[in-house]
């Protein structure tokens, strides 16, 4: 968001005449003030209210204070869906973060434009497909006739059983953290690129006078040149962490549910499929608070906005 | 060698080689499961439920394709999602247009309290009011209708923000002078400021459209009706192999794989023709300011 201010005009009285002067651009506010209101608002609002009642499909709801929240903090369900989407979360960020950076440092290197156009192109589509493909993708590759047991298959000797990914408790976190990564990986390689495009040629050309190796310009260089990008990327990574729906509503199978089940999973299926609108509501709010907490801790600790202050 | 360009600092060919190896690496990890897609979904049901290593042809086949269209009925989840999708995106474009001309304005009054009242709502995350907009949903009877798949995140304040930049960037003293000669707000609007914020424009309606186009959370949340399904919500149905929702036995890979090609498509093809949009777009959103 901006940080330059508006310069004040103090003392300007808001008049008639004026109003009337921007009636047409108040005609364009029109359509989404209403949206807002209607969508952003007041659920919002209702969320709030909701979460300190006890809310019955029959009959009225009754207020009950916090005591929702209590009921969800409590419930241990919520803290082993915290506890998967932090593993699920952070596993999926520090893989797709090493990884978009491998990419991103590889490419540069590659000097043909096609050739650094289709490894982008190819490392990057993931990222634009929806969460029903490439959740479906993978799990017909993990399937017992799909191309990962194919692969264990041909390199195994003796006799092979293939393995049920998708069923295997202990496979699963794994398998969600890399898909995760998969997905992603193109999309970090693309901001870093994007930085690393950035960065003054003049200073490779004092290194290389100087006689620093590429290997070495690299790593002295490059990587410290986008440090600010890469905290921009933590950061936004952090406030997605508690926040991944749609990989395990597509990928979480029955049998592994318990191991990847995370809190926006569950509020869905505690709120939508079975009613329990307070505490689901409730456990909406906390996942909030939690972003919240999460990203001002991830803030401090790469010292976020130190960064751009003058 | 010539040591002025930077580029002609090379690393030595051991060093080169492990980059391509790695680079090589990176890419087959990322191509080999998509391509195996493609070759799965254009296989007969038999090669395709057989197991092993499936990266050419026994016998090419659009048997998968066809038993999309013949049980699965793909056509009705394609046309939904295109639909929805589509008319979102539109009105999305024109409305997040009219939300950054509003807030560039300069002496517009109460613009402050406006500005903060737009902004607000992007620190509000719809998935996290999931559960009260699936309750206002159900007041306003949008339940299982397109209308409310289309209005649901209709505005969002980073479309709204992308607009506002690009017209930052035409200059005020140009709608000034245009006022001063008569012109009306509304002319100002769309013969000068919209013609030169085309690629925002474009920007908007691409990332919208792929983000429409791929939602998962609110059709899932709004839809159950499955004449209403999209793409997302059909797939999914096709992989858990719901037969209570997808009606059918199990779905032969071959035409799942089928299906993940077709939802694909679309965005194959944006990606093609809009591919500098889309990274624009994308690099913007996550820089600072």
């Amino acid at each position: 968001m901006s940080r330059v201010k508006a310069p004040k005009t103090p003392g300007e009285p808001v008049t008639w005449k004026k109003l009337k002067k921007n009636r047409f651009v108040y005609l364009m506010l029109l359509p989404i003030a209403a949206y807002f209101i209607v969508f952003s608002y007041y659920p919002l609002g209702l969320g709030l209210v909701n979460s300190v009642q006890d809310v019955k499909i029959l009959g009225n709801a009754t207020f009950c204070g916090l005591d929702n929240y209590i009921s969800v903090l409590k419930n241990p369900q919520y803290s082993q869906a915290f506890l998967n989407a932090l593993i699920v979360g952070v596993g999926t960020f520090a893989l797709q973060f090493v990884w978009g950076l491998a990419i991103a440092l590889l490419l540069n290197e590659v000097r043909s434009k096609v050739l650094k156009s289709v490894v982008q192109s190819v490392t990057y589509i993931p990222y634009l497909l929806s969460w029903s493909v490439v959740g479906g993708l993978w799990m017909m590759l993990f399937a017992p006739t799909g191309m990962v047991n194919g692969f264990l298959q041909a390199i195994s000797s003796g006799e092979f059983t293939p393995i049920v990914f998708m069923s295997e408790p202990k496979f699963a976190r794994a398998i969600m953290i890399f898909t995760g990564a998969w997905k992603g990986a193109g999309y970090y390689a693309v901001l870093f690129l994007a930085a690393i495009v950035g960065i003054d040629p003049s200073i490779y050309e004092s290194a290389s006078i100087d006689g620093a190796s590429r290997l070495r310009q690299i790593f002295q260089i490059t990587v410290p040149n986008i440090v600010p990008t890469m905290k921009v990327v933590t950061v936004l990574g952090a406030m997605g962490v508690l926040r991944n729906f749609d990989q395990i509503f597509i990928m979480g199978t029955s049998s592994i549910l318990d191991k990847v089940r995370n809190l926006l999973y569950l509020i869905y299926t505690q709120g939508i499929t079975q009613f329990k609108v307070g505490p689901a509501t409730a456990g909406a709010t906390l996942v909030l608070i939690g972003t919240l907490i999460i990203s001002a801790v991830v803030r401090k600790v790469i010292r976020y906005d130190d960064t751009y202050e003058d | 060698m010539r040591k002025k360009n930077p580029l002609e600092n090379r690393m030595n060919l051991p060093q080169r080689a492990v980059c391509w190896l790695l680079l090589g690496f990176f890419f087959l990890i990322m191509f080999i499961p998509m391509w195996n897609v493609i070759v799965v979904s254009t296989s007969t049901v038999l090669d395709s439920s057989a197991s092993g290593i499936k990266l050419w042809w026994n016998s090419f086949s659009t048997e998968g394709y066809e038993y999309v269209f013949r049980v699965t009925k793909l056509a009705r989840p394609f046309l939904n999602s295109l639909y929805v999708s589509t008319v979102a995106t539109v009105i999305q474009v024109v409305l997040s247009a009219f939300a950054g001309y509003v807030l560039i304005q300069k002496e517009l009054p109460f613009k402050k309290g406006i500005t903060s009242f737009i902004m607000l709502t992007m620190m509000i995350p719809g998935d996290l009011t999931l559960i009260s907009v699936y309750q206002m949903n159900k007041q306003l009877h949008l339940l299982n209708t397109y209308t409310g798949l289309i209005v649901n995140g209709l505005i969002s304040g980073f479309s709204i923000l992308l607009m506002r930049n690009y017209f930052t960037s035409v200059p005020y003293s140009l709608a000034e002078s245009a006022r001063l000669d008569g012109a009306s707000e509304l002319r100002i609007f769309g013969q000068i400021y919209l013609p030169i914020s085309k690629p925002g424009l474009a920007t908007v309606f691409f990332l919208e459209f792929v983000g429409k186009w791929n939602s998962i959370m609110l059709p899932a949340t709004l839809i159950t009706d499955q004449d209403k399904f999209t793409m997302p919500l059909m797939l999914r149905a096709m992989i858990l192999n719901d037969a209570s929702q997808s009606g059918a036995a199990q779905t032969p890979n071959n035409a799942i794989m089928a299906t993940i090609v077709i939802s694909t498509v679309p965005l194959l093809i944006i990606y093609v023709f809009a591919q500098r949009f889309l990274l624009s777009g994308m690099t913007l959103g996550a820089s600072k300011e």
